[in-house]
């Protein structure tokens, strides 16, 4: 329950006006560090609606694969430029946006990957992996700013935060399949 | 039958690397003496080599020189003990290693002395020295490849012998200090393939403020590499000398952790002043530099913890009973614990100089020269001082004498009191506003000039106290390579964690992951003004001599 703490702090702490003002006046701070901590923030707190709606996640997210989907249909609806541009400029989008995040795709994920095998696990990060490459991509060589509230070097910059983030998943996903991860649960009170 | 005793296999190697850096030590350190008394206003210097030229020098030689054969050389010694020795490949990829940092410690240091390499040792572009100083550096850096490299295959095969074992904490803090100076000096390599051929003239202009945030994500890497590699000395080396127990084995590896994967991004405090930066941006980095805090500030609850038990155990009573009871005459205690101590002065002061306010009143003023000689000159290098008394005897086969451990804390003291006076009256005489880098000068008489003279004499009186210092303890090591009698000294390493202390979680020993995460940060860190120098890159500098 400490987690769940946590993380309602982080959120609100990232819902003052001006944290908001800062973390909203860089592209990428908006796109990488603010999206990034609210989706956090909601992992932190899925042990509470655990706890309280248990019932939910059984009978809606029994395989995990629910959760996945909707964790996935909210991150590429705020990979869409258009959004981004919303929420700035509508209240009721940048409240959407608070809302979405944390509890539309933090939480379901983190009950989802309690359900999900490793191959499943895996598979998830090739879909980010593609997803985020495609992303670099088009913010690196678009020939127009795609967000109205921001300059092309802004963007560029998100297509290269996007290219650093792909470059960690695919390390990632080496280390998972090359190396033995298990040899890294528990502690010597085990051995 | 009597168990053999343990020893370091490759005692040659270490000898050789921590030889070299104290004779290092002893040619930098004059150099420090000559710019304290030119500071003080009692020395002019003329002919031979210029104020700029010393400065340079000293600052490559102590900052970079010394501190990194010590390590290699400390370093290597703790992974073969730990490890059972190391392989005759990884010796051989160690000496290789010696050699190549040779061939560029001589390169570079010919280049300043010889007036080509002027540049101090951050060698700021529009700047541009000889392309060999910079060619030099590179052989510098493959050192620390290699000797990381040497590190890692070793403790990989360990690891692969000994399945499901923790790799032994000093080994940890090994891997975790390469590592993190891999990441850092990755940097500096990017920098220097750029200004190479600027210098070469096969490009004609360079990005200024590129270079120079190139330069500092290595230059604070590296300072803090300084202090992970004294910090391995506090966790495992002081309650062994105290006859105490580490405080705890797992806190140790989060703090190694921890610094590895958020150092580098700190860099950017180094440049809080540089115009082209956004203020949001600044201020986002302050949260990256304060973040480092948190480590330290673990390692100082942690050590604390230690010193209380052990000298309540030691029978000390009240609140602070304890305190008397620790071995203060033991110079292999007395050291360190100096050190730490400053750490406290230093860290705080490093704390206020991250923001930004505070930090224009003080940026390039002799309070900066103060901060670190504080950090590095006491913190780190009272710690390698303390270490030289078992290290060396334990791999030249030979004992400290009563002799030589007093003269020890004699050099301790000196050294000490050394520091106090020259950080002191250079913090105080910053805060009057008198810059660094600056050979004595009175602005044809100006009276705010004037008014720093009283203090600058404390930064001379100091300093010829710290070159004393310098003096016996590259004594004392020669002492204890050739001279002390024969005999077998003990590696100090505590072997036991408090009973009461959580077992280690084996998720620390994924470095693989470590790894990933700390190139996400940085990322996080360094993509957006990258990204903008580059993109908004002004018509650059073509190079300029300024010497
Ligand atoms: C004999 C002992 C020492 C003395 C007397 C001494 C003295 C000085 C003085 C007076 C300066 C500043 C001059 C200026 O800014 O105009 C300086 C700079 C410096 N010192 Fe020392 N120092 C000593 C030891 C050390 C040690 C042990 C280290 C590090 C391991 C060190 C690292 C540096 C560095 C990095 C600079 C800055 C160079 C620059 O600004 O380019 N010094 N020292
Ligand atoms: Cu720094």
């Amino acid at each position: 329950m400490k987690q769940f703490w946590y993380g309602l702090a982080l959120l609100l702490f990232l819902a003052l006006p001006p944290v908001r003002d800062l973390l909203e006046s860089v592209m990428a701070f908006h796109m990488h560090m603010q999206m990034l901590l609210l989706f956090v923030s909601g992992l932190l707190m899925e042990p509470f609606f655990q706890k309280h709606f248990g019932g939910v996640f059984d009978k809606y997210n029994k395989t995990g694969l629910p959760g996945v989907v909707l964790f996935l249909v909210i991150l590429l609806y705020w990979m869409l430029p258009r959004t981004m541009d919303e929420a700035l400029e509508i209240w009721f989008v940048e409240l959407w946006k608070f809302v979405s995040l944390p509890f539309l795709a933090g939480v379901p994920l983190r009950d989802s990957w309690k359900k999900m095998s490793q191959t499943f696990e895996i598979v998830v990060f090739m879909i980010l992996m593609v997803i985020f490459s495609v992303m670099t991509y088009l913010y690196i060589f678009s020939e127009s700013t795609l967000c109205n509230n921001y300059l092309m070097i802004d963007q560029q910059t998100v297509g290269w935060g996007f290219a650093f983030f792909v470059l960690c998943i695919v390390m990632y996903i080496l280390l998972v399949l090359f190396t033995d991860q298990s040899q890294y649960f528990g502690d010597d009170s085990e051995a | 039958m009597k168990k053999p005793l343990r020893i370091v296999t490759a005692n040659k190697l270490a000898l050789t690397n921590l030889a070299t850096a104290f004779a290092l030590l002893l040619v930098g350190g004059f150099f420090g003496l000559l710019q304290g008394l030119n500071r003080a206003g009692v020395l002019t210097i003329v002919g031979g080599m210029n104020y700029y030229e010393m400065l340079s020098l000293h600052g490559v030689l102590l900052i970079l020189a010394f501190t990194t054969l010590f390590m290699n050389g400390y370093l290597w010694s703790a992974v073969d003990y730990v490890l059972g020795g190391l392989t005759k490949g990884i010796k051989t990829l160690g000496w290789a290693a010696y050699a190549i940092f040779m061939v560029g410690a001589i390169l570079v240091a010919i280049m300043i002395i010889a007036g080509e390499a002027t540049v101090l040792y951050t060698f700021y572009a529009p700047m541009a020295a000889n392309p060999w100083f910079y060619i030099g550096l590179v052989f510098v850096v493959l050192n620390i490849w290699m000797s990381g490299i040497g590190v890692f295959i070793s403790a990989f095969r360990w690891k692969k012998q000994n399945k499901g074992k923790h790799l032994p904490l000093f080994a940890f803090f090994a891997v975790g200090v390469y590592v993190l100076i891999t990441f850092g000096t990755a940097f500096v390599a990017a920098e220097v393939f750029y200004i190479i051929p600027w210098t070469l003239g096969w490009i004609d202009t360079i990005n200024v403020l590129l270079t120079r945030t190139l330069f500092w994500a290595f230059g604070h890497t590296l300072v803090n590499v300084w202090y992970l590699v004294a910090v391995s000395a506090w966790y495992l080396v002081v309650p062994k000398v105290i006859g105490g127990k580490l405080f705890s084995d797992s806190l140790a590896r989060a703090v190694v952790i921890l610094i590895v994967v958020l150092n580098v991004p700190g860099g950017f405090h180094h440049q809080i002043v540089d115009p082209g930066f956004t203020e949001g941006l600044k201020f986002m980095h302050l949260f990256m530099s304060l973040a480092i805090a948190v480590p330290s500030l673990l390692t100082a609850f942690a050590l604390f913890a230690t010193l209380e038990r052990t000298g309540r155990r030691r029978g000390g009573k009240g609140l602070l009973g304890w305190f008397w009871k620790l071995p203060w005459h033991d110079v292999r205690f007395l050291t360190i614990m100096l050190a730490m101590i400053s750490f406290i002065f230093g860290g705080a002061g490093g704390i206020a100089q991250t923001n930004n306010q505070l930090n224009q009143v003080v940026h390039n003023t002799l309070w900066v020269v103060g901060h670190f000689h504080v950090t590095v000159g006491v913190a780190v290098v009272l710690t390698f001082f303390g270490l030289v008394y078992w290290l060396i005897p334990h791999l030249s086969g030979r004992v400290l004498t009563k002799k030589i451990h007093n003269l020890g804390i004699w050099q301790t003291m000196i050294w000490t009191v050394g520091m106090l006076f020259m950080t002191l009256s250079m913090s105080y005489v910053g805060l009057l506003g008198s810059p660094r880098r600056t050979e004595y000068t009175t602005y044809g008489g100006s009276a705010t000039a004037l008014e720093w003279d009283p203090y600058l004499i404390f930064v001379g009186a100091g300093g010829t106290l710290l070159f004393a210092g310098v003096v016996i303890i590259v004594y004392i090591v020669f002492h204890l390579m050739f001279l002390a009698p024969k005999g077998y000294t003990e590696f100090m390493m505590v072997e036991e964690q408090e009973e009461d202390a959580h077992k280690t979680p084996k998720w620390t020993e994924n470095w693989g992951l470590w790894v990933i995460v700390a190139i996400l940060i940085i990322s996080m860190g360094y993509v957006v003004p990258l990204v903008d120098l580059i993109g908004n890159a002004p018509p650059g500098s073509p190079p300029i001599r300024t010497f």
